[in-house]
């Protein structure tokens, strides 16, 4: 027994001895050093940072299905603009965009800036590994094109947001720059024409290394250059703007969607001819009432909150012309009766661009340029290079395919317009709803005019709203360009990790 | 002849004297629980007759003359004198136990000793002193019994367990849990009712020996065993109810919440030259019609039901020469007070030592578990706090109305959801089996030397499914949904010791050698999927959106340790012990720790100058110094990883999970214990320790700027250090035949200083609520702007702006109603000052009472759901807390009295903030139990050799300042919750049973 014993024991031993590695791998998870050794990892590491456009995230632990990188885009933009209207007080922070009571502390901004800083430190491992190795092959360099497409993208996106418009201040600080692996975690914002250089460097960059067509859930050459004249329209290097406009539609990849097919575009975006890219959405990714984009904007009862319409200001635009097929994605919730239902006294549009995907109340694949605004932008470019005519048959061009043929401008500026007015009114109509609002009006250095009834008013009670006068005495109901609250308060936690960081006023 | 006639009379004397030996019967009982006592020695004073009772604490014995005084003595208990006269029959008497235990055993650390032996910081707490509180785990039995110990019954849901802290906390973001040890092996699963006693480790004399897997303490808990040879049978029933306990969530009804409303249509509007600040009553009453009054519907109350409970438990316990065995059987019920949610559990046990030879022992011991509940849905409770008291959850039939967007019927509440429409048609699960295997083998190779070997095999599979009918409004009406998630665990550990031990007259020298091994592996898998059939719940039948998940995570240690006692003359001891562990946590060349330790112990009242003292009973001096560590913060924390669980366009997708750290390693506790234990007049024990924990290398999730993509990344940051104090006080304040009275009594204070980081952590959790971590500074410390109430002339939210001088300091102090522009500042840590327990238990003949207390004092608590529930019209259609006597909405300029801001004129009013900070200290009377032994007679009459009845009451009341539930309040980082953060959570529980135990 004893000498049994004592062998079990020296047998322990040697086992214990034996097995001396306690390495244990990740099962669902693969180290940064492997993965940008392979092609499928860094093809994976790219996919990855297109999947956080539309992923919800954990953040601060939890996945908050509030937190989406789009939902976010889509309402600390257009939830600030004139065309949307708030039907419901709340303490959700999407409120703040309407109400103006922004703070360092929202959530909303806080998770838009921490997923875009995501993608670009994943698409900046993905550039690093790609130069390290010094691959030429096309493949990779689509690859790596398309990296720096969405480091640009999302600085841009950044600095619209956090950052004063180029053109009212280019020297007021920006956002902070990410554009190397080793750069300090601690690091100052750059100011808006830092960000702007460097966003367009990594634009044209991106366009000269991106030679294959992945289909337009991904960035090409032609969206590139599509984001290179968004970048210098906004800029207002307006030649840059036209002649980058005029590359995309010179492509010939592109067609506008005509009156019969323009209201199908939203719901079938990938297909769409005049997607030039959009972040692909798939069945698995039918998010529902609490995690959509479409759930604050559009419901059929029970798939989402629907507590913010299109505004009063939109319609009365639009109601010049209501053969306009762009009607078709302002759905009014009507009563039995046919008549407009009113929550807490405001009319009730649904608006349905990011509805119908597959019959989805829920689902769409966003679209971040499509042809439509490069003829805007041409449009925009040319108003302010004073050729008026070229501006309005660019305007033309889309008016023919929107149910308007009967109501062309002919190179002739209707009286009270500034060929701009005329710009900025299409633009308005025809980019509704898609992020673009605010800025074109800030930049413009023009002013924000919310003078309609809705939940923006401070201490609105329904039976204050009186839909045949406009409201008056409110604060904040117009938002000169001068104003601080244009933009968002740079997130609570960077501020606080990152002293370097100033906060906006 | 007279020589003779004396002889005679003698010997009628003698054999009158003879024939004088009478018998006397009776019972030996507890004095604490009224439960038998077998195994007790009774004896006759001034002489050696003596027995010992029976299974039922009953015994018989002859005393010599009329009169006899009988000693009674038996481990644990304080020994008694009792008068007796012959013939007396039923004596019932009780023995009070002696808490100093000074020959117990004890379980410390891989190995038993005598308490008098012990070096370190120890608090055993028999079952005895549990089993007041029914509940399904010791945590909830332990609050308040042992200095030092921080319990905190977070949730009140079924089957959920209290969060436990020892001597504050230690570790932030790695497991500061105690490690549990289950019969000598770390782990395990075991039910209540089969703990015999539970004994929890405070310093690094006991604990050094576990580790890396000890920085919080450890608890360990030996399960029940045969006491005696004659087959004995436990039987205990517990039956009662439970209703929530709201604390102060006192919300509106409907007239208090029309009321409130006014407030919202006062004429104001900022910056408008005529407002007249007076409530428009025509506004609100075409808004509000006053028949809203007589919409009064409960949803809490509707929600919210009391539920039963109950627990059986059914033991047998033997032994014979060469086996010795328990068998324990229990079962626990528990029904939630929130709809439709529930816990039970059967639990098995059968522990068995078989003495094959005077060397050999060999014990298997095996516990089978099974569970099943219902959980909740958050939002389901959210709703049915916050919907409002004018709609009525139940249709014109009593059932619970449908309602949604489409619905045409008013609605008022902010969401067309009615929770419990949404519960009726939906489902939370989950279902658990568990089996734990040991397997120990004691050999005694020589007189001085054993070996041991104590192995566990324990698998567990869990399912939890989350199923919502197509019927119920909301995300999933049409659809349904259903996911499910199944979780396989299985583990092993092996211990393999050599014992020895040497007795040398004055000098005795014991130890310990050996290696252990540990490893584990849990698989998760699942899936989810909508489009059901109405009444179908599989994934089969989910007709779109599936969707699979699952993954696996590996752990393995290897440990090898060593242990050296040396006593001498029973009065010195002085105890090493050294561990070394590797780790699957931590890089390659970081993986092995060293955890030694050094304690040492003089017992003063073992020296010749105090053996003879009659006050002084016990009297030890202890110190001890060691160092345990932590590895438990989950795989390949210092790996730079992407995450491959995404996808897209439906491709493998690769997202930046993970930072890396290549350093990562060790945090290490390096901890100082000075402590005594005195006893006195064999009626005081008192019991006083100091400690000084200083864990260096503290493994934290250090917050990154958010704009490199990261929130945290694992690191060795900093240092904290814990200081405090830990007094535990026992009196028997009065012991006589028929009444006693014990008190319990302790409180810890505790102090913990941050120290060593390089640059000051913020974490901001959820809700944007921050805490930091500084130099100098508390853990956990909140961290946000001041509320200073309101502005009287504008209504608006006022919180304080620091002005700062160029050196940084804060010279003076503004206001501010611009949110962005208040200063964040320190406001307070989530730790308490000082906690503790007051116990007290009174006996009178057969009845026994105890009283046990738990206090908290010192803490912040930040009631996040005040953020919705005093939310000054941002969200006009929830229900609202009823406000504070002293609190007042602004009225209009010149309102000093304000508390509240106007609702016209509120933004940010609810954003984080002191406002919904609030003083987290609290008093409760944990426990109330009543406890009755019938007399024997009648026991036996049916059979039985005793039968107790009790009634106990829990979480009887907490007396607290705290608005909200009650104060308890999760202190774990990470997950959804920022330590210190109390959101809508389960209601906690009071808690109403009648207990019946039987012994035959």
């Amino acid at each position: 027994m004893k000498k049994k014993l004592s062998s079990i024991c020296v047998l322990l031993l040697l086992a214990a001895s034996s097995c001396k590695d306690l390495t244990v791998t990740p099962t669902d998870a693969i180290s940064t050093e492997t993965l940008v050794t392979t092609t499928a990892g860094l093809t994976n590491a790219l996919n990855g940072a297109y999947a956080l456009f539309k992923d919800h995230i954990t953040f601060n632990g939890i996945v908050d299905q509030n937190n989406m990188y789009l939902r976010q885009y889509y309402h600390l933009s257009d939830f600030a603009s004139d065309d949307i209207v708030c039907g419901q007080v709340t303490t959700d922070p999407l409120f703040y965009s309407f109400s103006l009571g922004h703070a360092p502390s929202q959530g909303n901004t806080r998770y838009f800036w921490y997923v875009s800083y995501k993608i670009i430190s994943g698409v900046n491992t993905v550039i690093d590994a790609v130069e390290k190795s010094g691959d030429q092959d096309a493949a990779k360099q689509q690859l790596l094109g398309e990296c720096y497409f969405l480091r640009a993208f999302c600085h841009f996106n950044l600095v619209r947001l956090f950052g004063k418009p180029y053109s009212v201040d280019p020297s007021a600080p920006g956002i902070v720059l990410r554009t190397s692996l080793t750069d300090e975690a601690k690091k100052p914002r750059s100011t808006v024409s830092e960000v702007y250089a460097s966003v367009i460097a990594d634009a044209e960059k991106a366009a000269s290394l991106m030679t294959q067509n992945r289909g337009v859930q991904y960035a090409s050459k032609e969206a590139a250059w599509a984001l290179l004249s968004r970048v210098n329209l906004y800029k207002e290097d307006n030649q840059k703007a036209l002649d980058y406009a005029n590359q995309v539609i010179n492509s010939n990849r592109f067609k506008l969607e005509t009156k019969t097919t323009y209201p199908n575009l939203f719901a079938n975006a990938t297909t769409g001819t005049e997607t030039i890219f959009c972040v692909a959405f798939t069945a698995a990714d039918d998010y529902g009432k609490f995690g959509s984009i479409a759930s604050m904007i559009y419901s059929d009862g029970n798939s989402g909150w629907g507590e913010e319409y299109a505004s009063s200001s939109l319609r009365n635009v639009m109601s010049k012309h209501t053969e306009d097929v762009r009607w078709n994605y302002i759905v009014p919730a009507k009563d039995a009766g046919g008549t407009v239902q009113k929550k807490n006294g405001i009319e009730m549009y649904y608006i349905s661009k990011f509805s119908f995907q597959g019959g989805s109340p829920n689902l769409s694949s966003p679209i971040m340029f499509r042809l439509a605004e490069m003829y805007l932008n041409k449009a925009e470019a040319e108003a302010k290079l004073n050729q008026t005519s070229a501006a309005l048959n660019d305007l033309d061009e889309i008016r023919k395919n929107r149910g308007l043929e009967g109501s062309l401008y002919g190179g002739k500026l209707p009286s009270g317009y500034t060929v701009l007015d005329a710009v900025l009114e299409e633009r308005r109509i025809e980019l509704a709803f898609e992020g673009h609002r605010t800025y074109d009006i800030f930049r413009n250095k023009r002013t924000l005019n919310k003078t309609y009834w809705g939940y923006h008013l401070a201490g609105l009670k329904e039976t204050d709203i009186d839909l045949s006068r406009a409201p008056s005495g409110y604060p904040n109901m117009t938002v000169p360009y001068t104003s601080n609250r244009i933009i968002y308060f740079i997130p609570v936690d960077e501020v606080l990790s990152n002293p370097q960081v100033t906060q906006n006023p | 002849m007279k020589k003779v006639v004396l002889l005679f009379f003698s010997l009628m004397v003698f054999a009158r004297a003879f024939s004088q030996s009478q018998p006397v019967s009776g019972r030996i009982t507890s004095g604490t629980d009224q439960q038998p006592l077998p195994g007790a020695a009774i004896t006759v004073k001034g002489t050696t007759v003596g027995v010992s009772s029976q299974a039922d604490g009953s015994f018989r014995i002859n005393i010599p003359s009329q009169k006899a005084t009988l000693v009674i003595t038996s481990m644990g208990f304080l020994s008694k004198e009792v008068e007796v006269t012959g013939g007396q029959k039923d004596l019932v008497i009780f023995l009070s136990e002696n808490i100093t235990q000074l020959n117990d055993v004890v379980v410390v650390g891989y190995s038993s000793k005598k308490q008098s032996e012990l070096t370190s910081a120890v608090t055993v707490v028999s079952a005895d002193k549990l089993k007041d509180v029914t509940a399904n785990n010791v945590g909830t039995m332990l609050q308040g019994k042992v200095a030092g110990l921080q319990v905190v019954n977070s949730s009140g849901a079924p089957g959920s367990q209290p969060e436990i802290r020892l001597r504050g906390v230690s570790s932030v973001n790695a497991n500061q849990s105690p490690l549990y040890v289950v019969d000598g092996i770390i782990g395990g699963n075991y039910d209540p009712n089969d703990v015999e006693s539970v004994t929890v480790l405070k310093d690094a004399a006991s604990t050094a020996l576990y580790g890396s897997q000890a920085n919080a303490g450890v608890i360990i808990v030996t399960t029940k065993s045969a006491k005696s040879g004659k087959t004995r049978f436990e039987a205990k029933i517990s039956s009662g109810f439970r209703t929530a306990d709201f604390g102060k969530m006192n919300l509106m009804n409907s007239n208090e919440l029309y009321d409130y409303q006014k407030e919202f249509y006062r004429d104001y509007i900022v910056g408008a030259t005529d407002n007249s600040y007076k409530i428009d009553l025509i506004k609100f009453y075409s808004e509000r019609p006053l028949e809203l009054r007589n919409q009064n519907y409960d949803w809490a109350k509707e929600s919210f039901k009391a539920a039963p409970m109950y627990n059986v438990y059914i033991a047998a316990s033997g032994k014979t020469e060469k086996n010795d065995y328990y068998v324990g059987a229990s079962y626990y019920n528990e029904k939630g007070t929130f709809m439709n949610t529930n816990y039970q559990r059967i639990n098995l046990r059968g522990n068995s030592t078989y003495h094959f030879s005077k060397k050999l022992d060999i014990t298997n011991n095996i516990n089978l578990s099974a569970s099943t509940g219902r959980s909740y849905d958050y939002m389901d409770m959210y709703y049915s706090f916050l919907n409002m008291p004018w709609d009525n959850p139940y249709d014109a039939n009593g059932n619970p109305v449908y309602v949604d967007g489409t619905s045409t019927f008013k609605w008022w509440s902010r969401d067309k959801i009615n929770p419990i429409h949404t519960v009726q048609n939906s489902d939370h699960t989950y279902k658990g089996f568990d089996v734990n295997y040991d397997f120990m083998l004691n050999y005694r190779i020589t007189d001085w030397l054993t070996f041991t070997s104590t192995n566990r095999v324990s698998a567990a599979f869990n399912k939890a499914v989350n199923y919502v009918s197509p019927l119920a409004a909301g995300t999933y009406h049409n659809d349904g949904y259903i996911d499910e998630l199944n979780t396989l665990n299985y583990g092993g550990i092996s211990n393999n010791l050599l014992k020895f031990n040497f007795d040398m007259g004055d000098h005795a020298l014991s130890g310990l050698a050996g290696i252990i091994f540990e490893g584990g592996r849990t698989e998760f898998s699942g899936g989810s999927g909508r489009g059901l059939p109405i009444g179908l719940k599989v994934l089969n039948v989910a007709s779109n959106t599936q969707l699979v998940n699952g993954y696996n995570l590996t752990t393995e240690l290897r440990s090898f340790l060593s242990q050296v006692n040396y006593t001498y003359k029973g009065r010195y001891i002085l105890s090493g012990s050294f561990r070394v562990d590797g780790s699957s946590a931590f890089p390659e060349s970081k993986q092995y720790g060293s955890f030694p330790s050094v304690s040492g112990a003089w017992i003063v009242s073992n020296e010749e100058f105090l053996k003879s003292n009659n006050v002084i009973n016990n009297l030890k001096l202890r110190a001890s110094y060691g160092v345990t560590g932590t590895q438990d913060i989950g795989a390949t924390r210092y790996l730079g990883l992407f995450s491959l669980t995404t996808q897209y366009n439906s491709l493998t997708g690769a997202v930046p999970y993970q930072l890396a750290n290549p350093l990562l390693t060790w945090e290490a506790k390096h901890q100082t214990n000075i402590g005594f234990d005195l006893s006195l007049f064999k009626r005081i024990n008192l019991t006083v320790d100091a400690y000084r924990n200083d864990t260096k290398n503290l493994l934290l999730q250090v917050s990154q700027p958010l704009s490199v993509g990261f929130e945290t990344r694992w690191e060795n940051a900093g240092n904290v250090i814990n200081k405090g104090i830990e007094i535990g006080l026992n009196t028997t304040n009065i012991t006589n035949k028929n009444f006693e009275w014990v008190t319990d009594f302790n409180i810890n204070f505790n102090n913990n200083k941050i120290y060593g980081l390089p640059a000051d952590i913020v974490k901001t959790g959820s809700w944007s609520i921050s805490q930091i971590y500084r130099n100098g500074g508390n853990l956990y410390e909140f961290y946000m702007p001041k509320w200073l109430g309101v502005d009287a002339q504008t209504g608006a939210p006022v919180w304080e702006k620091l002005v700062y001088n160029d050196a940084g300091e804060a010279v003076a102090s503004e206001k501010t109603s611009n949110y962005a522009e208040a200063t964040i500042q320190e406001v307070g840590s989530a730790l308490p000052k000082f906690q503790g327990g007051f116990n007290n238990s009174f006996r009178y003949k057969s009845f026994a009472l105890r009283v046990n207390t738990y206090f908290n004092y010192g803490n912040k608590v930040f009631s996040n759901n005040l953020r919705f529930m005093m939310n000054d019209g941002h969200e006009p259609y929830y229900n609202q807390i009823k406000l504070p006597d002293n609190a007042k909405v602004w009225s209009g300029p010149g309102d000093t009295e304000a508390t509240e801001p106007s609702p016209q004129n509120s933004a940010n009013s609810t954003e984080t903030s002191t406002r919904y900070l609030r003083n987290g200290s609290y008093f409760t009377i944990r426990n109330i139990a009543f406890n009755y032994t019938l007399p024997s007679a009648f026991a036996k009459k049916l059979n039985f050799e005793n039968i107790t009845v009790g009634l106990t009451a829990d979480n009887v009341a907490t007396f607290s300042n705290f608005l909200g539930q009650d104060p308890q309040t999760t202190i774990t980082p990470g997950g959804f919750a920022t330590p210190g953060v109390s959101d809508f959570k389960y209601p906690n529980n009071r808690q109403y049973l009648f207990t019946v135990n039987f012994n035959f």
